[in-house]
């Protein structure tokens, strides 16, 4: 619990908790706080998703019409918004994850070199 | 429909079942009740910010943002009343200068004719080339006419008569004087103008000889018939002939050739026809293209046995194209309205200048304002949004009044002109002018605004926190440039509205060659049955003329057919009948009289005599000629007791008259040659043709005003044909007026805009020099202190405001050199380079700049230099 608290985590990126917030809904409807878990957790608790942030972004993706959001009962009989992904939001999606791989293989290859045949 | 579908409590809520989840969470993991709570909260981060960013994403801030900026924009423009007013009345006067100069062009040039199909209509231009080149419309003649209607199967081709002239209606016991048009058979299809009553000309109709019909006009079937539909088929006699009525036009219609009532034009190779007397319409059949029609017409024309656009200019090349109807009828004003058009456009721009200069002084002056505001956390963005939205209100409030003021001077400008000047029903603000108007309105707020807005963007907050003054000396050298370009495009107003000036004075001074003042007339028209007969035409002068002469106070009473200020009719084909000039063909006006022509009008006979009562139809044939005629054809030499056409001698020379221009149209008055001959030896074959065009007027000179003497007139015309109408009255005044009008709408417009170009400028330079003031008061005060006499101050005060002006002048003079050399072509009697003109520029913008620096300074005298003193 401690070594968690302390440990350093990364900050996300501009731009991607969207991105984040999107493949996590891949699997199924969630509601805000699962989303954060998922995301740390999968990150093997490298990525830090400050929470006051996810909000607005889901806020923001619902205006857009990538996620579509209704309230529902949690496993916990908890009152929760769930978020689910749309067709559009599968599409950006797909599109942002083509894009940040480009975008990751390009730094890593220049970061590293050795690397590349 | 603009709102969020969430609300801030959903959105709240949300945030709150995260946080119950969070704390379940660590709950779990073995902490506290309220351990957890606090840890759920503390991972949360700050929930007000989560929520005001929700807020700030939704739409509805956006309005509340824009209501916010716009209230604040209201409320700083209502504190500063004296800005806003002049800004809004600078906008008002430019945007409605703009606004009504805007009208007219788009009336004029823009607007489609109101036909059905206006782009199919067209005309046809001549292009010559060599020497004596042109390309313009030209008049047809008949055989033009004949090659044009039967060989161009592309088009749908009527003529008419070039103008509508009087003619005498008389229908029952009602003799009235109305215009009468000619036009061809398919004249009203060419405009796809159905009568609401009755039919169009046909073919049969516009042959020569054939059946005398009439198409009355709406306003003269209301007034003169009250409407009656029973006119239609029944018999009014034209020119003492009957005609037959065969419609009505709808109320309304525009005719190209405007008049009161039409008949059938029958045009022909003959009469007329020799000359080049009608006037070409088109219309594109369906399924042709233009490219066809002008095959069409050049393969036609190039059959004609008669080129007269060959004469004189050998080896040139000649060919046809049809242009669209509304450029052919809308050509002789292009010019002018498009000179409008750019003084108008020059005027919005010196508003510019001001007002950029105005807003960059106000902005300078909110610098603590604009400090605090970015101090307390408003973004760049945010603080120059607010500037232009109050530049945008303030440009829509100017533009809302510059339609007013737009609206108010189009109906001036509108009651200015003669009456069917134009060649268009209505000039009106539609659609097209009040989007004109908007986009203009916020062109200028961009203008304006620029210079401000570019200002504050490199503002540095810390500086300007630290200072009390508000910083804005530096702008100095902005604002007088922004001086130096709106007075050099003044200049420019000034200098060309001068020349038009000195051109409407060179023509209204201009020595008329005869005694214009205590001369009436009046028109009849004499394209008469009636007429056509010499004697009858003899006796109707002699009888109505010495009738006139019986009215107490008439001194003279004489008949021309035609007068000075007026154009007269142009005869070719003179031949001079001796001496080394003998059988030259020479082209000279042609007017007849009665013997008391001259002395009427009081035209001095410098040579030979005047004509007599004995010059009858059965003596010897006789003319008198102008100075102008003796000086071109015989050289100066002595004319009287020469011969023209072999039997016409010259028996006098008249000193020249003032005549509207017919053979050589370079200037709305000129002097032509002129020949006179007595009315009594007109043919008769003569007088049908000429009284087709032309009405002569009679005029009668009174020693002094007399009471009733137009009524007494219409009498005395009476006495020898109670059916023959005069026209109406016109003073030999009201003939210059006539003639020059083109000139004096000119003259009234540029002025109009060129004051207000002044005025601007004017403002311009003062707010410059009262705002230095204000901002070197403290300086001054100290320069007083120190021993500067009040006029040193002022001269250091008011020096950046006549540099700026003065540089301006110099800056407008060289633009001038350039732009009014395009003015080359309406200018008459005066140079381009006009000394008088330039020299006044230069002294009216001295007066005025000196005035504007001045003013302000005065309040350097008030200044006391102890107070600043202490305050130091």
């Amino acid at each position: 619990m401690s070594t968690q608290e302390t440990r350093e985590r990364l900050e996300l990126l501009q731009g991607t908790l969207d991105m984040l917030i999107l493949r996590t809904l891949i699997f199924g409807s969630q509601h805000g706080q699962g989303i954060a878990r998922a995301i740390q957790q999968t990150s093997d608790e490298e990525l830090l998703v400050e929470h006051g942030a996810l909000y607005p972004a889901l806020q923001r993706l619902e205006e857009r019409g990538w996620v579509s959001a209704k309230w529902g009962t949690s496993s916990n009989n908890r009152r929760a918004r769930f978020y689910s992904l749309t067709a559009a939001g599968r599409r950006q999606l797909v599109m942002e994850t083509i894009k940040w791989k480009r975008l990751a293989a390009a730094i890593g290859r220049i970061l590293d070199p050795a690397k590349e045949g | 429909m603009f709102g969020r579908k969430r609300q801030a409590s959903d959105f709240s809520a949300e945030i709150e079942a995260h946080i119950q989840h969070e704390s379940e969470r660590l709950r779990e993991q073995g902490l506290s009740e309220e351990e957890a709570r606090a840890a759920a909260r503390r991972s949360f981060g700050n929930v007000m910010q989560a929520e005001e960013r929700f807020y700030e994403s939704g739409r509805w801030l956006w309005w509340d943002r824009l209501g916010q900026d716009l209230c604040f924009g209201l409320r700083i423009l209502a504190r500063n009343p004296g800005f806003t007013v002049t800004v809004v009345l600078t906008l008002a006067l430019s945007i409605g200068a703009n606004t009504a100069i805007f009208s007219m062009v788009n009336a004029l040039l823009l607007k489609s004719l109101p036909y059905s199909h206006p782009e199919r209509m067209g005309t046809i231009y001549t292009r010559v080339t060599g020497p004596a080149g042109s390309d313009e419309r030209h008049h047809l003649n008949g055989e033009q006419w004949e090659l044009l209607r039967d060989n161009v199967p592309a088009l749908i081709s009527a003529v008419s008569g070039i103008r509508a002239s009087g003619v005498n209606l008389e229908a029952g016991s009602q003799v009235q004087y109305v215009h009468a048009g000619r036009i061809s058979a398919h004249y009203l299809d060419v405009l796809a103008i159905h009568p609401i009553i009755g039919r169009n000309f046909s073919d049969a109709e516009d042959r020569p000889h054939g059946p005398k019909t009439a198409i009355l006009n709406y306003g003269l079937w209301r007034n003169a018939f009250g409407a009656n539909p029973e006119i239609m088929g029944q018999t009014v006699l034209l020119k003492g002939e009957p005609h037959t009525v065969i419609g009505v036009l709808p109320e309304g219609a525009i005719i190209p050739l405007d008049a009161d009532l039409y008949t059938a034009l029958q045009p022909s190779r003959q009469g007329e026809g020799t000359g080049t007397n009608f006037e070409d319409i088109t219309r594109l059949r369906d399924g042709a293209t233009w490219e066809e029609a002008d095959a069409e017409i050049n393969r036609a024309w190039s059959l004609r046995t008669q080129r007269y656009e060959l004469e004189n200019n050998p080896g040139a090349g000649v060919t046809y194209y049809s242009v669209p109807l509304q450029k052919g009828e809308t050509a002789g004003l292009r010019p002018q309205v498009l000179t409008l058009m750019l003084a108008a456009g020059f005027i919005l721009l010196i508003a510019c200048a001001n007002l950029a200069g105005l807003t960059l002084v106000r902005v300078l002056r909110r610098t603590p304002e604009i400090a605090t505001r970015l101090a307390l956390g408003a973004s760049g963005w945010q603080i120059q949004k607010q500037l232009w939205i109050e530049n945008l209100l303030l440009a829509l409030v100017g533009g809302i009044a510059g339609v007013a003021v737009g609206f108010a001077a189009l109906r001036g400008l509108l009651l200015l002109l003669p009456e069917h000047f134009l060649p268009v029903a209505d000039v009106s603000l539609d659609g097209r002018v009040l989007a004109f108007t908007l986009l203009v309105s916020l062109l200028t707020s961009a203008l304006f605004g620029m210079l401000p807005a570019l200002t504050t963007r490199e503002f540095d907050l810390r500086s300007s926190i630290a200072s009390r003054h508000s910083t804005g000396g530096d702008r100095l050298r902005l604002r007088q440039a922004l001086i130096t370009t709106e007075v050099a495009l003044t200049v420019v107003l000034l200098a060309a509205s001068g020349l038009f000036v000195r051109t409407l004075i060179h023509l209204q001074t201009l020595p008329p060659g005869f005694n214009p003042t205590g001369v009436m007339t009046a028109r009849a028209s004499l394209d008469n049955v009636r007429y056509h007969d010499a004697p009858a035409f003899r006796k109707l002068l002699n009888e109505s003329t010495s009738a006139m002469r019986q009215i107490p106070g008439v001194q003279q009473a004489a008949v021309g057919v035609s007068l000075p200020y007026e154009r007269s009719l142009i005869t070719g084909g003179i031949a001079i009948g001796d001496g080394k000039e003998a059988g030259q063909k020479v082209m000279a006006d042609e007017v007849y009289t009665t013997p008391d022509y001259f002395a009427a009008l009081q035209i001095p006979v410098l040579a030979g005599r005047s004509f007599t009562e004995a010059d009858g139809p059965d003596t010897q044939r006789v003319a008198i000629v102008n100075e102008m005629f003796v000086r071109k054809f015989f050289h100066g030499a002595n004319a009287v007791g020469r011969y023209l056409d072999k039997d016409t001698m010259i028996v006098g020379v008249v000193e020249n008259v003032a005549m509207a221009p017919g053979i050589d149209p370079v200037a709305p008055l000129t002097i032509e040659e002129t020949m006179y001959v007595p009315a009594a030896q007109m043919e008769a074959r003569q007088l049908s043709l000429l009284h087709v065009w032309y009405q002569p007027s009679w005029i009668v000179r009174t020693s002094g005003p007399v009471e009733g003497l137009t009524a007494q007139m219409q009498r005395a015309l009476a006495s020898a044909d109670p059916n023959l109408p005069f026209s109406g009255f016109y003073s030999m005044r009201d003939l210059l007026a006539k003639t020059l009008a083109t000139q004096r709408v000119e003259v009234a417009l540029l002025s109009a805009m060129t004051a207000l170009a002044l005025l601007l400028s004017a403002v311009g330079i003062f707010a410059l020099i009262a705002n230095i003031v204000t901002q070197k008061t403290h300086e001054i005060g100290i320069r007083l202190a120190l021993g500067s006499t009040i006029r040193q101050a002022m001269i250091h005060i008011g020096a950046p405001g006549v540099r700026a002006s003065a540089l301006g002048l110099i800056l407008g003079l060289i633009l001038c050199a350039e732009a009014l050399r395009a003015m080359h072509s309406v200018l008459y009697g005066i140079g381009v380079y006009d000394a008088p003109t330039l020299a006044s520029v230069i002294l009216i913008l001295g007066l005025v700049t000196l005035l504007a620096t001045i003013l302000p300074t005065l309040r350097i005298a008030r200044i006391d230099p102890a107070k600043t003193l202490r305050e130091e």
